[in-house]
């Protein structure tokens, strides 16, 4: 119960600051860029070991219903006060081993949305 | 000001609170909102929140430093995660990005470069067109990194683009600096000064930390260059079977004064008869006589045959100033440690105003206590609906009755313990008796180190109530205390066994209290460490500096109650640059900077009412009101030559030189303290007893001198005299006495005035007596200041101002100075 209203200073950004900071950022991602193809001469190898069984199931919302995948009624999810989010499994690798980690990522990211238009596409086929 | 003993015990005040993962930059902790800088010599953690830069902290630091590698928190959905491509294995966090299986809801980070690229991979059932950058828009993706919740950032450090530059710079050649490094003062510089408003807690830190640093560092010194030889000493044994020495320590007319509680160590040098011998004690006692009696912690090997040639040394504790700055740490990393309001509202922050649903009694005032009058009782009203409050309680207003009713209400709200507190011992024992009048129960807390000071409030006192506890459980710890007692030391298991039902029982009563009440320091005490209070009630808060007044705040505070008078002395400052930076300045007063107005009690019970007139127009624009009339203030029986009859007050012209006292930091005025015998003579023969007079200077020197005058030539038997107090001003701040004699002592055309000069010394001079005053000082000095130039022509004006032999008074015809400053 401990609301509190501040009225607060609109935090001015010193748009010099603001062109500096994004002139390092960019210097940075370059140098990255070219520092890794300087290391990197010949041709890399795929080397993406993903487990199967991390295919099973598909992208479910908040309520743990299934979003798309074989029902995709998506309508039914958004009368049902529509969960702006959604779950994904990230594989990531620890030493040699992978393992998964569920995460709810925001239903507008680039990420899922892609995912949900194939899927709506492949519906319509 | 208080003494404590080192009884912390090695407790690191505010330590326990910091995360180790808070971001470097602002403070926040919140695992699912920082990760750690991955670079082996850097390893810090930073947040995701964008504060007041463009990018967020952790881009900002991985930009500015060159850092590449992150790791998330163990705690966060990930779990704890270097950041790296699923493919190679690449960690630079600028090249790396998510991308998803085609149909699937399978994420993976990969890198752009060359990953992205690989040919395999677009065979594969992979999304390669929708890779999505793990940094966008100078922040990391905020599902995987969360952003700080807007509350959280207003509590957290306002770090800006300049001070991030500055520390990175800072790290680049000592990775360990804090922010604080930034900021702080170098040897010879002058610290920051005060401010009205703070950007955070941090700012806050950064402004008093130096200050209370410089204090401390200044007592230290100061009280450890008092040691003092050839010391004769007289013994005895306390009713705790404990060894008690009694000496003359020095006190003339130096800075330093001993309180009760405070740790001196005894030592003697050995003779033929005695091996070398020292032992540290507390002082619980400073007689009349000025003598100290010491309690000597261990009874073994005492030399108390010996009598002569002891040296004594004070030891200094850094107790009271840790907990200072503990209190100033918690307030800025642990986010429970006062409520949002409070927090904002403490740093000048704009805020919404609150106000507090609480049901209102039906009367405001409480058993046990006097009827309130109008003021009092709008106090009470107003102080229970609002979340920050000041009472400006003027002398002789009934201060202590509102604040006790005022307790008395928020105990019965039923939102918990409320913790009571003021930075003397002397105002904290008054109000919990009062409190404990209203039939609360109410704990007195004191230092470990003051068990042994007597006390009017013993038997509310934790150490007593523990002591006295009647149930059979308790026979154990009586029987363990007794055989401490007999014996000075118990076996180890014994020992163990002692301390831990010593604090369940401390503990168990002090959780049954509807009040606690310390001093403002004492509630730093880890005996209250775990305990919370949501009401907190502080007195005397304008004798408290901020850092001080923190401290009681802090224990989870959401209503709190400041009751002073700014127009009376703030607290003592020793050291002058900390004075001048503004550390005598105390929170009561910047929050009326601030805008908060204080309720100010208007009915005066003290003085008589001629006495009141100049300080109610001179200090509270004319708003004091007197409750009690001339007739109540008649001193019937009295035979005093008051020149004006009916009007118990007179400035007695002097034109005795001032002269520098021995220790040349001091004045004293040989003349006014002649003059002073004969009007205390005069008191004595009319039929006041010593009890009723106090004389007052705010000179040392002089008070010293006046002590010795009297006792030797004082013309009435000497036992009469000594039994009269003669105290500072400063000391006397809070306290009454039926007949005050003020000596002024300056009398140096060519000089100023010092001490006088200041508006709020002359009105707690002037306001320290309930049935008459006699000032004495030179009129043609004092009239150069404005405020004494009016009191002056308004003694002037009541043919008050009087020269000649006391049994023949006349008016003096004394020329007045032209005022050269006007103060207000
Ligand atoms: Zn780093
Ligand atoms: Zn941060
Ligand atoms: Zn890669």
């Amino acid at each position: 119960d401990d609301e509190v209203h501040v009225r607060q200073k609109v935090a001015e950004l010193n748009p010099l600051e603001v062109a500096s900071f994004d002139q390092e950022l960019r210097a940075v991602v370059q140098e990255s860029m070219e520092q890794r193809k300087l290391e990197l001469r010949g041709r890399p190898t795929l080397n993406m070991m993903i487990p199967m069984n991390v295919f099973e199931g598909s992208i479910k919302d908040h309520h743990g219903r299934v979003v798309g995948g074989e029902s995709g009624d998506e309508a039914l999810d958004e009368e049902a006060g529509g969960s702006r989010e959604v779950q994904v499994k990230v594989l990531v690798k620890r030493g040699n081993k992978q393992q998964t980690k569920q995460m709810y990522i925001p239903r507008d990211c680039t990420l899922v949305q892609s995912t949900k238009q194939k899927e709506a596409a492949e519906f319509e086929e | 000001e208080e003494a404590v003993g080192d009884e912390d015990g090695g407790y690191e005040y505010g330590k326990e609170d910091f995360a180790e993962h808070a971001c470097r930059y602002c403070g926040v902790s919140n695992p699912a909102c920082v990760v750690r800088c991955n670079v082996p010599s850097c390893r810090k953690w930073f947040c995701n929140s964008r504060g007041n830069t463009s990018g967020s902290h952790i881009v900002n630091h991985l930009v500015r430093a060159k850092h590449k590698e992150v790791c998330l928190h163990k705690d966060s959905p990930l779990g704890e995660t270097i950041l790296e491509c699923y493919n190679c294995g690449c960690r630079n966090v600028f090249l790396l990005g998510f991308i998803s299986a085609k149909t699937e809801s399978v994420v993976v980070l990969l890198c752009r470069e060359p990953c992205l690229n690989v040919n395999a991979l677009k065979d594969m059932n992979w999304d390669l067109s929708q890779w999505c950058p793990l940094i966008d828009d100078r922040c990391f993706l905020q599902w995987l990194v969360k952003i700080p919740s807007e509350k959280e950032q207003l509590r957290a450090r306002q770090i800006s683009a300049q001070q991030i530059n500055k520390v990175e710079e800072l790290w680049k050649t000592n990775p360990d600096a804090s922010l604080e490094d930034l900021e702080k003062p170098g040897v010879d510089d002058e610290p920051q000064p005060v401010a009205l408003k703070y950007e955070d807690a941090y700012q806050y830190q950064n402004v008093f930390a130096p200050l209370i640093k410089l204090e401390a560092d200044y007592d230290k010194m100061m009280k450890e260059s008092q040691s003092k030889d050839n010391v004769t000493v007289r013994w005895d044994i306390g009713l705790n079977k404990k060894r008690i020495a009694y000496f003359v320590f020095p006190k003339e007319d130096n800075e330093l004064r001993l309180v009760p509680g405070d740790e001196l160590r005894l030592r003697y040098s050995g003779d033929a008869a005695h091996p070398a011998w020292q032992a540290v004690g507390h002082v619980i006692k400073l007689t009349a006589q000025e003598e100290v009696a010491l309690e000597l912690r261990a009874s073994q090997g005492v030399p108390v045959d010996v009598n002569h040639g002891f040296s004594v040394d004070f030891v200094w504790k850094s107790t009271s100033f840790d907990r200072m700055q503990g209190a100033m740490k918690t307030f800025a990393v642990d986010e429970t440690s006062v409520s949002g309001y409070i927090y904002h509202h403490l740093l000048g922050h704009e805020v919404e105003v609150q106000m507090v649903r609480n049901t209102l009694p039906r009367r405001f005032g409480a058993p046990g206590l006097p009827e309130l009058n109008a003021s009092q009782v709008f106090a009470v009203k107003s102080v229970l609906q609002k979340p920050i409050s000041l009472i400006q309680g003027p002398p002789g207003t009934g201060k202590t009755v509102t604040s006790a009713a005022i307790v008395y209400h928020m105990a019965k709200q039923g939102q918990g313990q409320v913790l009571v507190c003021a930075p003397s011992n002397v105002a904290v024992d008054q109000l919990a008796e009062k409190i404990s009048a209203t039939g609360l129960k109410v704990v007195r807390l004191c230092a470990k180190s003051r068990e042994a000071v007597s006390s009017p409030v013993e038997h509310l006192t934790l150490h007593y109530q523990v002591q006295h506890l009647d149930t059979s459980e308790k026979s154990e710890l009586h029987k363990l205390q007794q055989l401490k007692d007999e014996q000075g030391e118990l076996s180890s298991s014994d020992e163990k066994k002692y301390k831990a039902l010593k604090r369940a029982t401390e503990r168990e009563i002090s959780q049954s209290a509807d009040v606690i009440c310390c001093t403002c320091v004492g509630a730093g005490d880890p005996r209250l460490s775990n305990f919370r209070f949501r009401q907190v009630l502080i007195d005397e808060s304008t004798q408290a500096t901020e850092p001080e007044c923190l401290i009681p705040l802090v224990l989870g505070v959401k209503q709190v109650v400041l009751v002073g008078d700014h127009c009376q002395l703030g607290p003592v400052i020793m050291c002058k640059k900390a004075a001048r930076a503004g550390l005598a300045q105390s929170l009561f007063e910047r929050l009326i900077l601030l805008g908060v107005k204080p309720i100010r009690l208007q009915v005066q019970y003290r003085m008589h009412p001629c006495l009141s007139e100049f300080p109610s127009n001179s200090f509270y624009e004319g708003t004091l009101q007197n409750g009690v009339t001339i007739n109540e203030r008649q001193s019937s029986g009295i035979d005093f030559p008051w020149p004006v009859p009916n009007r118990p007050m007179f400035f007695y012209v002097q034109m005795g030189q001032e002269e520098i006292s021995a220790s040349g930091t001091s004045y004293l005025n040989r003349t006014e303290a002649a003059n002073v015998e004969k009007i205390v003579t005069t008191f004595l023969r009319s039929g006041v007893v010593p009890s009723q007079i106090g004389v007052i200077t705010p000179y040392e020197g002089q008070r010293a001198y006046i002590v010795n005058y009297m006792s030797r030539n004082g013309a009435l038997r000497q036992q009469l005299y000594k039994e009269i107090e003669v105290a500072s001003v400063d000391s006397f701040q809070g306290r009454e006495k039926d007949y005050i004699i003020l000596s002024c002592v300056r009398s140096n055309e060519h000089q100023g005035i010092g001490f006088l000069n200041d508006p709020r010394r002359l009105n707690v001079a002037l306001t320290r007596a309930r049935y008459g005053i006699v000032i004495l000082g030179n009129p043609k000095v004092l009239s150069k200041q404005a405020l004494w130039n009016g009191l002056l022509t308004h003694y002037k004006e009541h043919e008050c101002l009087v020269e000649g032999p006391l049994n023949n008074l006349k008016q003096s015809m004394v020329q007045f100075q032209k005022p050269k400053k006007i103060y207000n």
